[in-house]
């Protein structure tokens, strides 16, 4: 028995001294982001990482699925570990406000990275993509190609995220301008490539007159151009949305015509850059919300995107 | 007198998935244009293959009383290694050199890790006598990460394989059709013909159904009952695999998240089909139809423009009227066989 008290003693103060040298020995960044089953927040992700770990700091790589209580036990333990910061992709708008102000009361500021959340003050930045703006410009190239007529069709993402909303506005509010184009089917696929495969072959059957599709992001974008091909039409127009590897390929094939560049490796950097410079000043030197311009990718640039970069 | 009308009403509720399935067909229709066409019945069919496959595998498990929740997390995982293997091949670190299989190797790999998944599955929960919930939830999240493992969660692009590598064609299963029907259809055909039979005619199938309704009484009379159950989890398994193959086929791509809640359309078209969770009661055929009124709303809502909210709230209510339904029939033929 005696034995045994002494060998956990003994493994017990191993433990807290590695603990004590590792928190010792670098400040922490914490970084939370959706699944990394899109590659869009794999890059998010690991950009933020190397970056920090460029800049001197040790770092945790937390993601929260989307489940806003899940983000909020991460920030927990991010508190508990005393992070020095934390960059954040967050898990809804609203439901991610209290768990950034927990984090602000316990002196960690933390850097929102391409999604925002309904409140100003509470974060110590919000740096986002201009949504709207490359909504926008997706939608002029849709709109030229289509030859400003037709009947198309919009894939919208996930009903409850922000982005999928702020999209949609941008398609309409420049496709709304030309009334010869018509909208016959709108229906969300939940930014999934499965589900926009299904539903388009669906919708193909239903409306046969397409001659585009606009979808929210690029892995619809992906599952739409699929379905399209299987169906035989090969002469439909698809514009997807966000700039992955696997739609730059499309476009070069000449299979999807345009998406919307939003450079979230750029934007991950900056948050990283603005952590450091809030950890050694106290302040960031930016106002709290930045927007970062999205930029269109047709055939013309696609050859130079790389990971969401234009080199 | 009394025993004739409660057998009227019998037959009924015995057709009730028939009816179910004649009433979608016939509101979705009249709503619906071009919904009677060859080529939307064609795609609605292609669609229904999916969860009808998974839907057969999940009845033999739900037969013996059992269930299977890592079928959607499998169908990812099976996708993932066939595209890795066709996208990226084996490499030899010894040789210096990548080993690609042709599409028929690499569609056998994943259906024997399916099969191998399944084996699992039923290993453990005779084994050890863990419930089939707690055996195939665990086993869902260690095939889901896995998936992600496999590609640190990126896709596998562009399976189309190429000729100097000696692996084309796995898009074909996809897209390729035979007298005009896509192979996942004939597949399915084939699969149900094949399973039906099994359940209904072999002595296996009567296993499953004497272990289903009453597990003792199926161990006293010399069932081997460990057999069968493993059996069916490895029936489940073997299906998922094919599922695997055929979404990522059909994408041209694998993607680790495929196949999320799949598992619970499968158990919600096996128990539409008539299939009592507490196992022993049930058929394959119903749950193929099951599989068919599911299938037929998703995409007629779709096609008929219907938001996806209020395509969750319709089919959440049909699942539970149909439940309803189902409590109703037992019921009625309790009250049969007093009367008589």
């Amino acid at each position: 028995m005696k034995k045994y008290v002494a060998v956990s003693l003994l493994v017990c103060s191993f433990m807290f001294a590695f603990a004590g040298l590792a928190g010792a020995a670098e400040k922490l960044i914490v970084i939370i982001t959706p699944a990394h089953s899109n590659p869009f927040f794999k890059t998010a992700a690991d950009t933020s990482e190397a970056k920090a770990k460029e800049l001197g700091y040790a770092t945790r790589v937390y993601v929260h699925d989307d489940d806003a209580n899940k983000q909020n036990e991460f920030f927990d333990i991010a508190i508990a570990d005393k992070a020095s910061a934390i960059i954040l992709d967050n898990a809804g708008a609203d439901a991610t406000i209290s768990a950034v102000r927990k984090a602000k009361d316990a002196g960690i500021p933390t850097f929102l990275v391409d999604r925002e959340i309904n409140e100003t003050g509470t974060a110590a930045a919000q740096i986002v993509s201009n949504n709207f703006q490359g909504a926008q410009l997706v939608a002029e190239a849709f709109v030229n190609a289509m030859g400003e007529t037709g009947e198309y069709v919009e894939l919208l993402g996930l009903e409850s995220d922000t982005n999928a909303g702020v999209r949609s506005q941008g398609f309409h509010d420049v496709i709304d301008q030309y009334p010869d184009m018509k909208m016959t089917a709108q229906q969300s696929a939940s930014w999934s490539q499965p589900e926009a495969f299904s539903k388009m072959e669906s919708i193909i059957q239903a409306n046969p007159n397409i001659k585009g599709v606009i979808c929210g992001n690029d892995t619809m974008a992906m599952g739409a151009s699929a379905a399209l091909k299987a169906a035989g039409k090969n002469d439909v127009i698809v514009a997807g949305f966000d700039g992955s590897n696997d739609v730059r390929d499309a476009i070069l094939a000449g299979d999807i015509l345009a998406t919307g560049l939003q450079p979230i490796a750029r934007i991950a950097e900056m948050a990283v850059e603005q952590a450091d410079q809030y950890i050694k000043s106290g302040s960031t030197g930016q106002s709290e919300k930045q927007l970062v311009d999205c930029v269109l990718i047709t055939k013309d640039n696609a050859a130079n995107v790389d990971n969401f970069s234009l080199k | 007198m009394m025993g004739k009308r409660f057998s009227v009403v019998n037959i009924l509720i015995n057709l009730r998935i028939f009816i179910a399935l004649i009433v979608v067909f016939t509101v979705f229709s009249i709503f619906v244009p071009n919904f009677r066409t060859p080529a939307t019945l064609v795609i609605l069919v292609k669609h229904v293959a999916i969860n009808a496959l998974l839907t057969i595998g999940m009845t033999y498990v739900i037969l013996t009383g059992g269930i299977d929740l890592s079928v959607g997390a499998v169908v990812g995982l099976t996708g993932m290694i066939a595209g890795g293997l066709i996208y990226e091949g084996v490499k030899i670190e010894a040789f210096g050199y990548i080993l690609y299989f042709n599409v028929w190797a690499v569609m056998a790999v994943s259906v024997v890790l399916g099969a191998l998944i399944g084996y699992v599955n039923g290993f453990l929960i005779t084994r050890f006598s863990i419930a089939p919930f707690i055996v195939t939830l665990g086993m869902m999240y260690i095939a889901r990460g896995a998936a992600l493992l496999r590609s640190g969660g990126s896709t596998f692009p562009n399976l189309t394989g190429s000729p100097e590598r000696h692996n084309t064609g796995f898009p074909l299963l996809g897209a390729g059709t035979f007298l005009g029907i896509p192979y996942s259809i004939w597949i399915m055909i084939a699969i149900s013909a094949f399973l039906i039979y099994t359940a209904r005619k072999t002595p296996f199938g009567r296993h499953v159904y004497a272990v289903g309704g009453n597990e003792t009484a199926a161990r006293l009379s010399g069932v081997n009952v460990v057999r069968v159950k493993r059996m069916v989890y490895v029936i489940s398994g073997i299906m998922s695999a094919i599922v695997g193959l055929i979404v990522s086929s059909q994408l041209v791509a694998a993607h680790p998240a495929t196949g999320e809640a799949f598992e619970m359309d499968a158990i919600a078209a096996s128990v539409l089909g008539g299939t009592s969770l507490a196992g022993g009661r049930g058929s394959i055929g119903g749950a193929i139809i099951g599989a068919f009124v599911i299938g037929i709303m998703n995409d007629g809502m779709v096609m008929m423009g219907v938001s996806s909210f209020w395509q969750r709230v319709i089919k959440g209510v049909v699942i539970i009227a149909a439940v309803i339904v189902d409590q109703f029939q037992s019921e009625v033929q309790r009250r049969a066989a007093l009367a008589a």
